[in-house]
């Protein structure tokens, strides 16, 4: 009989529990109102079996033509014994397959029972000498690639539960495992970056993390930034839709400041450069101050981005002015820093960066209100957020890793539809380094703290923004662009104002525009810590 | 063609359009993309007054539905010209935004027209910045996945 008799599934797969109540050896009820006997303990059974006989039918279409112009000598009615006949006709070893051990079935559930995962990795690993047919190994390398899954999820359960030597053993199964996978793509190169991540916060979490201060060189960050922003939508999709934001809160003003918190090679700002020049009316004084880390090789890269945008805009007749501000964290910036004039109209724009002040302090006010405490002080127009849509700042280890694997193995999936290369390796690299951050780092170096758009929403609306809705101008452009991009799979959704890019109806990344709500008592450009906490 | 053309002359009363360019120019204006292309290869005066930008703007902007205003030409030609434009926006935007057969008789909206020129100034830049990664644009390049 299967193994799932046993109490091991550990989220109740669809087959038994599905006819309701029914002794397991009791005929399934829906099936045989279509003409099959299936026993319902079978059920699962036989859908893997299926499974494998499409495969292998798909695979070796030459050798199956037999099964057509023979006369009927298996019963159909009766599944089970009728599909393991046919995949015993396909494999030249009689009943091989059935000498397989049953997979569990894939499910999110944290709680595995890993007994029954390290059982089915033995059996697994003597299996496949037996095996020299090609259609059942496709079969095996997508069980490998689920065996996997769980296999991290266990890996990680027990990093959380501190047992860190089955953990380093878990990671050495898990390599053996990817041989046997194809790592070039889906689930197996995932894997492999998350299987890269935890040997690394089990084995060296000093070293490991990426993205806390000073341990990548800013001009690598700008190159696998720039290398992400060509191989997929999702850096494009932020620009154009906070520059068309900005744009509609510019209108009318003709004195304008932009303040990039990430200023990188600048390349948000020539397509705004050029929607000023030609919006009706002439072009505004644009004045542009860009936030970046301090270049350690005395060059002084700000100043140089500064110097084509204002390249640029000259070009075009726009009057403009640029300021760099060199910070190694966002929260080191002070705003007389920016010099932001009485009359102009201010917009803020933090691409993914909001993001970076989550880590608590818990000595003084956490960074993200002083930061959000001088932004509402300066009194934008507008300010301008965008944040990966994704709940990575959980307190609970596993909970965080569960929700990374999700959303970096969609947002792989989304970069496979990408030809170019060498950006669709950088930006791959460029991925890795924020999955190592979300899971090898700890503390004041894990600064990846992603947290979804409703909880943007609350953190901002209290701390006295209220939300700008992003027009349908912004949608309609986002819509065109993802049509150009020419992957299928890429969406843009519109939620009470803001608009989120996903791959297949998961969103990925969320944009967002705010407006400080009115203060009377604080005066514009002027610093004012207090002013926080007065009620409106 | 030599040859053909001094038959004609013997036959009609003196007739070449290359010696009335301004016709010419006019009825080269109303070729779509890849006929003036395929014109700009006849011969040399032709290919002089294909290589002629205002042209290209007209194609660009022959399918807006209202006139671009005055101040888009200093922008685009600053930009790198028309005939840039075109071939590095408005085609692929087009016909990916279209159908190609569509191409040449398809309106195009305000949104279109500013998202070309947006992504041609990205392209302008790019080429500025260190003309290595002037890539922005090449996934318009890219076949069309079916």
């Amino acid at each position: 009989m299967s193994p799932y008799d046993s109490a091991t599934s550990s989220g109740g797969g669809s087959g038994s529990s599905a006819s309701s109540g029914a002794k397991p050896s009791e005929i399934d009820g829906l099936l045989a109102g279509a003409g099959y006997k299936v026993r319902s303990s079978d059920l699962r059974h036989v859908a893997q079996r299926l499974e494998r006989l499409e495969t292998a039918m798909v695979n070796s279409p030459a050798e199956i033509s037999h099964l057509a112009s023979d006369s009927v000598h298996y019963n159909p009615s009766d599944i089970a014994s009728w599909v393991d006949s046919l995949l015993s006709e396909l494999h030249q070893t009689a009943s091989m397959p059935s000498d397989l051990p049953d997979l569990p079935d894939l499910m999110v559930a944290p709680a595995i029972n890993h007994t029954v995962v390290s059982e089915a990795a033995w059996t697994d690993r003597d299996a496949p000498q037996q095996m020299n047919q090609f259609t059942v190994v496709t079969a095996m390398e997508e069980d490998s690639g689920i065996r996997l899954v769980h296999m991290l999820m266990t890996c990680a359960e027990s990093v959380q539960r501190g047992a860190l030597a089955f953990a380093g053993s878990l990671i050495e199964d898990m390599q053996a495992l990817l041989t046997r996978v194809n790592t070039g793509c889906g689930i197996g190169k995932v894997a492999e970056y998350f299987i890269d991540a935890l040997r690394r916060r089990i084995f060296s979490p000093q070293s490991a993390c990426f993205g806390g201060s000073g341990s990548a060189s800013p001009y690598e960050n700008e190159v696998l930034y720039h290398h992400f922003y060509e191989a997929c939508p999702y850096l494009k999709f932020a620009h154009f839709t906070a520059n068309q934001a900005i744009l509609e809160a510019f209108d009318g003003h003709d004195c304008v400041h932009v303040i990039d918190f990430n200023l990188m090679h600048g390349l948000q700002w020539p397509a705004l450069i050029q929607a000023l020049a030609l919006r009706p009316g002439g072009p505004p004084l644009l004045r542009l101050t860009g936030i970046g880390p301090p270049s350690p090789d005395g060059r002084d890269s700000l100043r140089e981005v500064g110097l084509r945008l204002a390249e640029l805009a000259r070009s075009v007749n726009v009057r403009f002015a640029f300021r760099g501000v060199a910070a190694t964290r966002l929260e080191d910036v002070k705003p007389w820093m920016l010099q932001v004039g009485p009359k102009e109209a201010v917009a803020v724009n933090s691409i993914m960066q909001l993001h970076r002040l989550l880590g608590s302090d818990s000595t003084r006010n956490s960074p993200v209100e002083v930061v959000l405490g001088w932004i509402r002080n300066l009194n934008p127009k507008i300010m301008t957020v965008i944040e990966q849509e994704a709940n990575h700042n959980q307190p609970g280890f596993m909970d965080r890793f569960t929700e990374a694997l999700y959303y970096y193995s969609t947002m792989f999936d989304s970069l496979e539809a990408c030809t170019l290369q060498p950006e669709k390796a950088l930006a791959e690299i460029y991925i890795q380094r924020e999955i190592c951050n979300v899971v090898c780092c700890e503390g004041s170096a894990r600064v990846e703290r992603h947290e979804p758009l409703g909880k943007w929403r609350a953190r901002l609306g209290q701390a006295g923004f209220r939300p700008l809705h992003l027009g349908s101008n912004a949608f309609k452009q986002a819509s065109m662009l993802l049509t150009l991009f020419s992957a299928e799979g890429y969406c843009v959704e519109e939620k009470e104002g803001c608009l989120t890019l996903g791959w297949h109806s998961r969103p990925l990344i969320a944009a967002s525009a705010w407006q400080a709500l009115p203060d009377a008592s604080s005066p514009l450009g002027i610093v004012n810590q207090n002013s926080n906490h007065n009620a409106l | 063609m030599q040859q053909k053309k001094a038959e004609e002359k013997e036959k009609k009363p003196k007739f070449c359009i290359n010696d009335h360019t301004d016709i010419l120019t006019e009825i080269l204006k109303r070729l779509d993309g890849p006929s003036l292309g395929v014109a700009a290869c006849v011969c040399r005066l032709w290919s002089a007054i294909a290589r002629n930008d205002s042209l290209w703007e007209h194609l660009c902007f022959r399918h807006v539905a209202s006139p671009a205003p005055s101040s888009v030409r200093p922008v685009v030609l600053a930009l790198g010209g028309y005939k840039r434009l075109y071939m590095v926006c408005v085609r692929p935007v087009l016909s990916r935004l279209g159908h190609s057969d569509l191409v040449r008789r398809r309106f195009w909206t305000r949104d279109e027209v500013q998202l070309s020129l947006s992504l041609f100034c990205v392209d302008y830049y790019e080429r500025r910045l260190g003309g290595a990664s002037a890539s922005s644009l090449m996934f318009l390049c890219k076949p069309v996945n079916v």
